[in-house]
């Protein structure tokens, strides 16, 4: 019981990474654990030394670990080597009674364990060589006042700018199609894309807005503005400068065509105001109270009440992605931040709240696994957050929500 | 859960926070000029040519000209001016599409134009278009990794005039070229991947950080080239550095071959096997890493770390000095072993030193070294010409896939042997096999992997440098732009 205990640790600790991370998915479908199991592991490896070396009868085995694995782990490998050899029907010999010497370490490149094994048939030597994922990290869960809860969406390796998700449809911006797909028992399965033309390379950082109402989309990019609907499909890009619309219909704004931020000239309820150019904003309103946010393309983020005429409060420090979110804890509004930082970076999101002209934390930050490329508000009540991030050890963009809960 | 509660729990810390991360934002800003100072000195931007500094040049020419694929920092292959790409035929026949992307002088960058640009590398490859936007690469052996392969800077696609101007589609163009003494670089609007955020982005070459120091003048700079030799002031001011993993690799290449047939043209010989096998037995490695290159390094076995391998523990490397004298008295006995005239770069004070260094501990076996500065070591044709045993070379790992990385070091070495070429090898073994195979008759000898170092303005983002030390400004920006 014990030895299996250890076993399923290992299973954990060498089997995630390279064997499972296969290729994008088309279809998206619960995880599960498909990686070999330590056992696998090792008698592939034992049978790779048995296959190079000829054959072997008997052999004496040495280890030495050179590697960051744990004294306790690389006795179970040692474990399974061993039960590898006795299944190939290699009998295991001290030196004297042995055909052949196997020396055996446990080695690492900068991206996993390697096992090698020196094989000595009369000093006539082979080297082989077994590649096994490192297990990703865990952090300790840290006890927040209020928790951010994550739900991951969607995962690809294309860039993903925005998404609209409802119980039946989950529509993903990306920088040359909408991708649409349909829930299918709880699985995402393709249905069409919608081709976005565009007569401009797009900017860096290329950034885009998802809107759907009643089956009717909208996408905004950078000089372009794409409408059509997702059934029947269709869709139609012009080039256009129209104001992006940034939450559900308080924020609207236009943006400029050939970078990645908004001019600062504001439309919609608030037209006719302008403020500094931002990268995102947030808008809601407590009590009889207006207050907005604008992370400016200044590093600093502006907070203004009541009216636009002038910031009550300016802070620094402060990542370039926010989006409000309602909830039904604290105040009931909650704004999520990005990490300041590089953009190459794994990033962080917490909630804070507004009160008075000061921003106080109400959550422990949540600790994404890459940069956060898009953060917009969401929902019918505006009680979700759309964020996508790209993960910085594998390269995939994430689609992803977030939502406020009350308490720890 | 009352808001009241948390704030006295949480105000606090928000402040520090606020306080600590003051000035700091995640998206990228455009405009500004990034000023960089680089060590090495070099006089052309063209990226096949011969070079006496290839890595420093190579810094400057990843951002004029495109290749058909990239690395990641993670070793991740993605298209660059190819969109797609496939292997048939065992990976001996590699067919690549082409994005729609244009040259920097507005024409269309088409299959002809990257057939024109592969073939004059004369790789034995069949390069031909298939149509205006797909080309198809026929190798004589298979090349499991050619994306990875076609990543490397020497095949960059460069479109060549009638007067021998070269074009290429990268971010950057070219404003103004000083050979061997500034490169200003402005941003391409029209690229196909975006404009970049910067408007420019100016090279410093040659440029000696210890006056810019004494000078004061480093807060101009957006980043610069560092030597091992001048960290540690800057470490103890809190500099912000970034060191790349131990890649660089300094090695002693013995120039002639055992097989080179003597002419009276030829005025050194080849320096017997056995005095070379003493030499590596005696260099103390470890002394070298701790003391000259203060730790910045790991003594080297092989010629592709153990960070990338996995396996380099597996090659001997460590001081034996009395098998260098068993050795070195065998040889004495069957011929005479002259002194060893061994180059070093002349610009590189960290070789100088290195060289030095392995002169003292060959004299501890009986071995003479003569160590001598030079221009023109890491200059393949130039080194053929040198009148010396030895050369100290500094080379950079070029990719993060072990059997592209041996390649192009070979090719570095000049050793490439097409029948024996690493980039066929599919198991890791193999390349490690022929890893074995190179090193073998000691006429590369292995001395240190080094780190590569970089100092970063506090106002200068996004600038990752890639585990090899290559620089990846793709997404650099600048504070004080637009």
């Amino acid at each position: 019981m014990l030895k299996t205990a250890l076993h399923l640790g290992l299973f954990s600790l060498l089997c995630m990474g390279l064997p499972c991370l296969a290729a994008s998915q088309a279809i998206q479908v619960i995880q599960t654990d498909i990686q070999p199991s330590l056992e696998t592991l090792a008698t592939d490896f034992v049978r790779q030394m048995v296959s190079r070396a000829g054959s072997l009868a008997a052999v004496s085995v040495s280890f030495q670990n050179i590697s960051v694995l744990p004294p306790e782990s690389q006795e179970a490998v040692q474990n399974a080597i061993f039960t590898g050899f006795r299944n190939a029907g290699v009998r295991l010999a001290n030196a004297e009674g042995a055909q052949a010497r196997v020396d055996i370490t446990f080695s690492e490149d900068w991206r996993g364990f390697l096992w090698i094994a020196t094989i000595d048939v009369n000093g006539n030597k082979k080297v082989v060589m077994k590649k096994v994922a490192r297990p990703e990290h865990t952090t300790n869960a840290r006890a927040p006042m209020l928790t951010i809860r994550k739900s991951a969406v969607w995962q690809q390796d294309t860039p993903i700018l925005d998404f609209y998700q409802d119980n039946q449809t989950l529509a993903l911006l990306q920088p040359d199609v909408i991708s649409i797909f349909a829930n299918d028992s709880g699985v995402w399965r393709p249905r069409y894309t919608l081709a976005i033309t565009h007569p401009q390379p797009w900017p860096r950082d290329l950034r885009g807005r998802l809107v759907v109402k009643n089956s009717q989309l909208t996408a905004f990019l950078p000089g372009t503005r794409c409408s059509g609907s997702i059934s029947p499909p269709s869709l139609d890009c012009r080039a256009s400068d129209d104001p992006w619309q940034l939450d559900q219909g308080s924020l609207v704004a236009f943006y400029s065509p050939r970078r990645n931020f908004f001019t600062g000239i504001l439309a919609g309820p608030s037209a006719g105001a302008s403020v500094i150019p931002f990268f995102s904003a947030a808008a809601w309103q407590s009590g009889d109270s207006h207050q907005w946010l604008f992370t400016g393309t200044d590093g600093r983020t502006r907070l203004y009440q009541y009216d636009l005429s002038a910031p009550a409060a300016i802070f620094n420090g402060w990542g370039s992605n926010l989006a409000a979110v309602h909830s039904n804890c604290a105040s009931g509004w909650q704004t999520l931040l990005t990490s300041p930082g590089d953009s190459v970076r794994p990033d962080s999101v917490q909630a804070v709240e507004v009160l008075g002209r000061e921003a106080l934390p109400v959550s422990a930050p949540l600790d994404l696994a890459g940069p956060v490329q898009a953060l917009w508000t969401s929902g019918k009540n505006s009680e979700i957050a759309n964020g996508v991030l790209q993960s910085t050890s594998t390269g995939q963009y994430e689609a992803f929500t977030l939502t406020v809960n009350c308490g720890r | 859960m009352k808001l009241s509660r948390l704030q006295s729990i949480a105000a606090a810390s928000l402040l520090i926070a606020l306080a600590t991360t003051a000035g700091a934002s995640s998206r990228p800003r455009y405009g500004g000029t990034v000023r960089i100072l680089l060590h090495d000195r070099f006089s052309s931007l063209d990226p096949m040519g011969d070079e006496d500094h290839p890595a420093a040049r190579d810094r400057v020419t990843a951002l004029l000209y495109d290749t058909l694929t990239e690395v990641d920092s993670e070793g991740r292959v993605h298209p660059r001016l190819a969109s797609s790409w496939s292997a048939e035929a065992n990976n001996r026949i590699w067919l690549f599409n082409l994005r729609l992307a244009n040259f920097q002088d507005g024409s269309l960058v088409t299959a002809p134009d990257v057939v024109s640009s592969l073939t004059h590398l004369s790789q034995g490859w069949k390069v031909t278009a298939i149509d205006k936007q797909s080309i198809r690469i026929e190798v004589p052996v298979p090349i499991a990794h050619m994306p990875e392969l076609l990543a490397l800077p020497r095949f960059a696609v460069v479109k060549r005039g009638s007067d021998n101007t070269s074009t290429g589609s990268g971010p950057y163009k070219i404003s103004e070229w000083q050979p061997g003494e500034r490169v200003l670089l402005s941003a391409n609007e029209d690229y196909w991947g975006g404009r970049p955020y910067p408007d420019a982005i100016e090279f410093q070459l040659g440029a000696s950080l210890r006056d810019q120091l004494l000078e004061r003048q480093l807060g101009r700079y957006s980043a610069a080239e560092l030597t091992v030799d001048q960290l540690r002031p800057l470490e103890q001011s809190n500099q912000n550095l970034q060191l790349s993993r131990p890649s660089d690799l300094l090695v002693l290449l013995f120039l002639h071959p055992d097989n080179q047939v003597a002419s009276s043209r030829q005025a050194r010989k080849p320096v017997d096997a056995r005095v070379r096998e003493a030499l590596s037995n005696a260099i103390n490695r470890a002394a070298i890493n701790n003391v000259i290159l203060q730790k910045r390094g790991i003594p080297a076995s092989g010629i592709l770390p153990q960070w990338l391998t996995g396996y380099e523990f597996l090659f001997p490397g460590g001081t034996n000095l009395d098998r260098a004298k068993e050795l070195r008295s065998e040889a004495a006995g069957l011929v005479i072993i002259n002194p060893i005239a061994l180059a070093y770069d002349f610009s590189d004070p960290v070789a100088k030193l290195v060289a030095e260094r392995i002169a003292v501990d060959a004299r501890e076996a009986g071995i003479v070294v003569q160590p001598f500065g030079e221009a023109h070591i890491a200059n393949k044709s130039a080194r053929a010409a040198l009148n010396a045993d030895a050369v100290l070379l500094r080379l950079p790992l070029q990719s993060l896939q072990p059997a592209v990385a041996l390649a192009a070091a070979l090719d570095d070495l000049g050793l490439s042997d097409p029948t024996a070429a690493p980039l066929n090898a599919g198991r890791l073994e193999d390349v490690f096999e022929l890893e074995g195979r190179t090193l073998a008759d000691f006429r590369v000898i292995p001395v240190a992997h080094v780190s590569q170092a970089v100092w970063l303005n506090s106002t200068v983002h996004n600038w990752l440098q890639a585990p090899t030390g290559e620089w990846k400004l793709d997404q650099v920006w600048s504070e004080g732009g637009k």
